[in-house]
């Protein structure tokens, strides 16, 4: 019983390594599914208290502090989000809940870190690694940031946080108080001159970014950000809506179809606890169903993938598949010898 | 975690990546027994790079007065402390072995824990944020001195004598170290901090920061600076324009910073030494910062216990208590003081060297001179000869003759009065 146990397992980490090996994503357990309903109507994109939002079945989503890598904080404020979905014929709206007993939306001064919250999309079949994605399967990420939304009312600068500061002139800028797109000559601001978001005028409070595993988050171009956000702070509590159309010309960007299911996950941070980066809290991977599940049709053309015939790749990773383990099981009983231990 | 050689330390540490050095080493030598605290440097800097909106509070460039100055406030005293906390930690004292030394641990070997080694295992480096009250106030304490310990009058009559001044401060001037082994480049977790190959300059990437601030939090010497305006952080870029020969003056040689070249005091030598695979320097006895580093170790690393390998070195100040220096500088600083109290007749003519271009100096040479003066120092006999050192740029031409002797000018009767 024992030697069968031990080439089960020996088997099943066979078939994890070769999943790694060829990059193919660990299909895990999904967690709870939230279901986005259908409206007729526009979709309340800046309104948290609309009606609409009623016809959403609300989900709560368990958060738990990013353990993985370094950077991380052991405890972290968020515990959980609580998230509703509606969508109509063009767009997808996702409102999420959290409390946070403080409004962090400032970013100007050294000690200062905004509260946050993030959904994350893989771009393709399956799931990856639940943290940030890996090499080779990207992740969509939609990044809602307080003070981006505190800069859409007025761009937060130094007299947001020190009103009584003065300077006599600041050279190569226009203005007493000058913007990084106030400078004439822009190499001194030069994370504003090299078009890193951070810097430069948001189009929205959400940045949509792609990443493929740790340390390689990396921001769309400034014509792909495609994700807008309204996020208010009220009662000890952050209420933030993402909307995006269903589909999207992007590349990394991922699409939506009704009566399919895809997957997403959470992560937030609270400020105040100078969590950022990995220093967050995340949830597992949760499935997320648009609208009614589609009835089993037959394979149209349009989801037909584009024939081809197989190439060498995808027909050794199924062969080696099944050869593999096999010869391992064999070696594995072949080492332990031939006789068959009786079955309890 | 790698296990990278720490030279400074005489042992490895552990860092995030493997060792990796660069060609070559941007690097520098103050003499801090020369400093005025006049800040033309801090000024210089400031006027050059960190004149807009944003970076009012940043000075790249800054001169503190020690033991309690700081900018930001007390921010030796704070990583000191966070490390002495991990190191009652262990049970064991942090120490200094200088029973064995050699051209691989000069100083000996350090057995207590680095920034690398005392941090928490869910942070890459042991650090903090200082906040905006500690960066405010960049000259805080300036020219206070330790209490007094004279009459009641206030009149010592003693007066102050070396080896140790009983009331004591002394300048220290800062900027980013270009460390061998950054703490801000091991935090980045989006790896957006870089050292050059070229020159060893670190770098923030200003394309790649999300103004996360964990350069800020693991630096110990407080040199990344957050920009609340752009929301990324910045630092002090080691004026790499004119290090890379292209600014105007320059004539397409290495040229120093402007904090260098700027110094009334002539405290500063910058220039660029070759670093071997392993990362030890290349020998090269007659590059004046080999010389002074290497072969006389006159200038020593400061805190070299926080691990980083930092790449400004100092001449100790001759009237502070060597405890402090001690703590400071590591266990180098009594030889160190010793062969400045009494230079040899190189280390003499390689010390006029000092501001004497604004071009690097790659190489010097010496031409001998006249034996001039003749004294005891501590009881041994010292001599000075007027040796004449002429320092030659990166191509091989030269860019400064100097005599030891500084010529005196007599200006004559009839313009005595004039200007």
């Amino acid at each position: 019983m024992l030697k069968q146990k031990i080439l089960i397992l020996c088997a099943l980490l066979t078939l994890a390594a070769l999943l790694l090996w060829f990059k193919i994503p660990v299909a895990s357990s999904q967690g709870p599914t939230l279901i986005a309903a259908r409206v007729t109507d526009a979709l309340p994109s800046q309104d948290l208290n609309s009606a609409l939002w009623q016809q959403a079945t609300a989900l709560e989503i368990p958060l738990s502090a990013q353990t993985v890598t370094r950077p991380m904080l052991l405890e972290t404020n968020v515990k959980a989000v609580t998230a509703r979905a509606l969508y109509n014929d063009q767009q997808l709206a996702v409102l999420v809940e959290w409390a946070d007993a403080t409004d962090n939306s400032q970013m100007v001064r050294i000690q200062d870190f905004r509260d946050a919250v993030a959904l994350q999309f893989p771009i393709v079949e399956g799931l990856p690694f639940v943290c940030m994605g890996q090499q080779g399967v990207n992740v969509n990420i939609w990044h809602w940031k307080a003070d981006w939304q505190q800069d859409l009312v007025a761009w937060q600068d130094m007299n947001s946080v020190y009103p009584n500061m003065n300077v006599d002139s600041y050279p190569f800028a226009e203005g007493q108080n000058p913007a990084p797109s106030d400078y004439t000559d822009a190499n001194y601001v030069p994370a504003y001159e090299l078009g890193n978001l951070m810097a430069t005028p948001h189009k929205s409070s959400v940045e949509d970014l792609t990443a493929g595993g740790f340390g390689t988050l990396t921001s769309q171009p400034l014509d792909a950000q495609n994700v807008q956000g309204h996020g208010e702070w009220n009662n000890n509590q952050w209420r933030v809506i993402f909307t995006r159309n269903l589909t999207s010309a992007e590349t990394e960007d991922i699409n939506f179809a009704e009566g399919k299911m895809y997957s997403l996950a959470f992560a937030a941070w609270d400020g105040a606890n100078n969590e950022r980066n990995g220093q967050k809290s995340t949830s597992e991977w949760i499935s997320l169903q648009i609208g009614k599940p589609a009835p089993v049709t037959k394979v149209t053309t349009a989801d037909t993938i584009t024939a081809t015939p197989p190439s060498p790749q995808e027909i050794a990773i199924p062969l080696g598949l099944i050869v593999v383990p096999l010869v391992l099981v064999i070696l594995v009983r072949t080492l332990m010898g031939k006789d068959e231990e009786p079955s309890e | 975690m790698a296990d990278v050689y720490n030279w400074q330390l005489g042992r490895t540490i552990p860092y995030p990546y493997p060792e990796a050095h660069p060609q070559k080493q941007f690097a520098a030598v103050f003499n801090i027994n020369r400093c005025i605290g006049c800040q033309t440097c801090t000024g210089a800097c400031k006027a050059t790079w960190t004149f807009s909106r944003g970076q009012e509070y940043m000075w790249w460039n800054n001169v503190e007065s020690k033991p309690y100055g700081g900018y930001p406030q007390h921010w030796d005293i704070k990583i000191l402390e966070m490390l002495d906390a991990a190191q009652q930690k262990t049970g064991k004292p942090a120490q200094w072995d200088t029973t064995q030394t050699d051209a691989k641990k000069p100083y000996g070997t350090y057995n207590g824990l680095t920034i690398f080694e005392a941090n928490d295992p869910t942070q890459q480096a042991l650090g903090y944020i200082p906040n905006d009250a500690e960066w405010r106030a960049p000259n805080f304490y300036e020219d206070t001195s330790t209490a007094y310990k004279g009459d009641n009058l206030g009149i010592s009559t003693e007066g102050a004598s070396l080896p140790e001044h009983q009331t004591w401060f002394f300048y220290l001037q800062r900027l980013c170290n270009h460390c061998t082994y950054p703490g801000c480049l091991a935090a980045c977790p989006r790896k957006a901090v870089y050292k050059r190959p070229e020159d060893g300059i670190v770098l923030i990437d200003q394309s790649r920061c999300r103004g996360y601030k964990k350069c800020v939090e693991a630096c110990p010497y407080k040199k990344s600076m957050f920009r609340g305006t752009t929301r990324t952080s910045e630092k002090c870029v080691a004026c790499y324009p004119r290090v890379e020969g292209n600014d105007p003056l320059s004539e397409g040689v290495p040229m120093e910073t402007r904090c260098m070249a700027v110094c009334p005091g002539k405290i500063r030598m910058n220039g660029l030494v070759d670093i071997a695979q392993d990362g030890s320097w290349v020998e090269s006895p007659q590059h004046p910062l080999y010389h002074l580093v290497k072969v006389e170790k006159i200038a020593l690393p400061l805190y070299p216990q926080l691990g980083t390998e930092p790449n400004i070195y100092y001449i100790p100040p001759r009237w502070a208590p060597r405890a402090y220096l001690h703590q400071m500088f590591g266990p180098g600083v009594d030889q160190a003081l010793e062969r400045y109290a009494a230079p040899s007749r190189e280390t003499l003519a390689v010390l006029q060297l000092f501001r004497a271009s604004q071009k690097m100096v790659f190489r010097y040479e010496i031409q001998e001179g006249p034996l001039v003066h003749e004294m005891q120092i501590k009881g041994k006999p010292w001599q000075m000869y007027n040796d004449t050192v002429i320092g030659f740029d990166s191509k091989g031409r030269e860019i400064a003759r100097l005599p030891v002797v500084e010529p005196i000018h007599e200006r004559p009767k009839e313009r005595l009065n004039s200007i």
